[in-house]
């Protein structure tokens, strides 16, 4: 039987976990006095380096290595941008720390702010957050009143403040340079990289981007010990995951495990197998920008190779699993449209292309498809991968690349037989 | 010339007491426009002037911004904005079902506001909320793993 390994779950199931005395109660905030009392901030980089401690964001890179590029002799303020806009289709472990343990993912803040002398946090909430931005702003109150944050936190005479700022319904504002020009007040748009965020930023400054579950782990990685985090997963893949698992599982649901696991033990033994009795036919490892795997490749093992060298990334986390009756065309085409109508407008290819794409999508399910549409769906993919302004274009490739090429006969079935999807209701772009 | 509305008194505190936590005016301007929804029927031309104003910036701007995310309302809209989830964990799980539910009980389409003025209904991408699919939300209020058969009680509850 797979076993769960909760870090930043390890108050599941606790009541009011959310409230700073059962924070407390539960070690909370000791990481930090650990911190402003023992370590010097290089050593706080040096461990999370150590720790081998991945963003969990969707692109893996590690923690400590980005909080390194900071320059440490650059005069003004810095900021950390906490990313709580947890958009990708799939995903919902944010919004569980959000809700459930805010304090874990501040105190995570706070000492990375330490560690890089980061003036200013702000937590940018997707604006559908409600609950979640009171329980952040709520919990930011009660640190501050605890001193923990503010001027001169706990007498150590190092000061941050931490702003909660709430998106307005952009997908797009979770692509970490998009996130900054919105927090900036403007569209939604990607900026050029280099110069990266590290360097200039927010308003210009050196800023640190951050996903909400990898900042809600560096406390347990100064408690406990790099030794002890990268103890736990696999040689490249160090630590836990939580892995949000969707679609036609029996129980889906959030389960934390370490990297590692089979694909099919987190499916078959935490999320309790394929609904209904029925057979999986594939699933997205990491939310719909990552390429389909079929059922054959179940097994895989979770942790960010194994997953790259079946052919799809392990993302943000989200394990979506569809069953031997889905649709695979309508599939496609729910997700492809969610690009089209999300692209931020700003390059050419991503937002003529993810239009394209969705109106040939429209056309074979109207039954009005030609079989040189699947050549023609590859060939957009072609002209937009690698091609756009930001990753998004790579992201909205993923599953027309996937599904043309494994479920082919699908499409093929609809065009040939002028096969119509019968909708339930007209979608409409608002 | 848009002829500036005059902006609640609680949206002008609640702005000016975070200007502080800013390097720039203008960085308020999605919360802003945001909490604005609170205390306005919707953005309109004039309370984007009011904002532009307040936020010492060209009102073309404003609307520029506005008119990129899908949360802050170029039109009017109904008192309850009913919000569903259209994207692919709900649509594996059944949200076509509900939605069609929706449109039917609504007696109004995806897009459009009940005759009476009560209801908007829109569909959204994921609300992160995938794990208890099919959602849907009702002004600030989350519904998991919504079956057609309970639409009925959830509008009531809302109206
Ligand atoms: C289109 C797009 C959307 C993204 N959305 C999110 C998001 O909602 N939340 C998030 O943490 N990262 C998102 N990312 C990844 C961020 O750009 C960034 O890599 C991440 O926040 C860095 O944090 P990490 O290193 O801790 O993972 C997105 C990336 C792209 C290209
Ligand atoms: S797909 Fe509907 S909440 Fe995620």
């Amino acid at each position: 039987m797979t076993e769960l390994t909760k870090v930043v779950m390890r108050l599941d199931g606790v009541a009011e976990a959310h409230r700073l005395d059962v924070y407390e109660a539960n070690g909370g905030y000791k990481a930090l006095r650990k911190v402003l009392g023992e370590m010097k901030p290089q050593e706080v980089i040096d461990e999370v380096k150590a720790s081998g401690l991945r963003g969990k964001g969707g692109a893996g890179f590690p923690a400590g290595l980005k909080w390194s590029f900071v320059p440490q002799d650059h005069p003004g303020p810095k900021y950390l941008a906490c990313n709580a806009d947890e958009g990708e289709p799939g995903t919902f472990k944010d919004r569980w720390i959000i809700e459930n343990n805010p304090h874990q993912m501040i105190e995570g803040c706070i000492i990375c702010a330490y560690a890089v002398g980061l003036s200013h946090i702000y937590v940018y909430c997707r604006g559908e957050f409600y609950e979640g931005k009171r329980k952040i702003e709520q919990a930011a109150k009660e640190a501050y009143e605890k001193g923990y944050l503010g001027d001169n936190i706990l007498g150590s005479g190092f000061s941050t403040h931490l702003t909660v700022h709430t998106g307005a319904g952009s997908y797009e504002c979770g692509e970490e340079t998009a996130l900054l020009t919105s927090l900036e007040g403007g569209r939604g748009h990607p900026k050029i990289k280099p110069p990266f965020p590290a360097s200039e930023g927010a308003w210009r400054k050196p800023t640190v981007i951050n996903n909400v579950e990898t900042l809600a782990t560096v406390p347990a990685v100064i408690s406990q010990g790099a030794r002890w985090h990268a103890g736990m997963g696999t040689e490249k893949s160090k630590g836990i995951k939580m892995v949000c698992v969707s679609g036609h599982v029996e129980r889906p649901g959030i389960y934390e495990v370490e990297f590692g696991v089979p694909i099919s033990a987190i499916i078959n033994d935490l999320a309790g197998g394929v609904w209904q009795g029925r057979q999986i036919k594939g699933y997205f490892p990491g939310g719909s920008s990552t390429p389909v795997l079929p059922a054959e490749k179940v097994d895989v093992p979770y942790d960010y190779e194994s997953i790259a060298e079946a052919g799809s990334m392990l993302g943000s986390g989200a394990l979506i699993v569809f069953d031997s009756e889905t649709d695979i065309v309508r599939m496609a085409e729910v997700i492809t449209r969610f690009y089209a109508w999300e692209s931020c407008g700003k390059c050419t290819p991503c937002r003529e292309g993810t239009r394209w794409m969705l109106q040939i999508y429209e056309r074979i399910l109207n039954g009005g498809g030609r079989m040189e549409d699947l050549e023609l769906l590859l060939s957009i993919c072609d002209n937009l991968e690698f091609k756009s302004f930001c990753p998004f274009g790579d992201a909205a490739v993923s599953v027309v690349r996937s599904t043309v090429s494994l479920y082919r006969d699908e499409y093929e079935e609809y065009i040939r037989e002028h096969k119509v999807y019968r909708r339930r209701f007209t979608p409409v772009k608002h | 010339m848009t002829v500036s509305v005059q902006l609640h008194p609680e949206l002008r505190k609640w702005v000016e007491e975070r200007l502080s936590r800013y390097p720039t005016r203008r960085s308020l301007l999605v919360p802003t426009l945001i909490q604005a929804q609170k205390y306005h029927d919707y953005a309109s031309p004039g309370l984007m002037q009011a904002v532009a104003d307040l936020l010492q910036m060209p009102a073309s701007e404003v609307m520029s911004v506005a008119s990129f995310y899908t949360l802050i309302a170029k039109h009017p809209v109904g008192k309850h904005i009913i919000q569903v989830c259209h994207n692919v964990s709900c649509y594996l799980r059944g949200c076509d079902e509900v939605i069609a539910r929706l449109e039917e009980r609504l007696g109004c389409k995806v897009g459009e506001t009940t005759e009476d003025g009560k209801f908007t209904l829109i569909t959204v991408e994921c609300l992160a909320a995938c794990g208890s699919a099919p959602v849907m939300m009702v002004d600030e209020k989350l519904y998991e793993n919504v079956r057609p058969d309970q639409i009925g009680r959830i509008l009531a509850e809302a109206n």
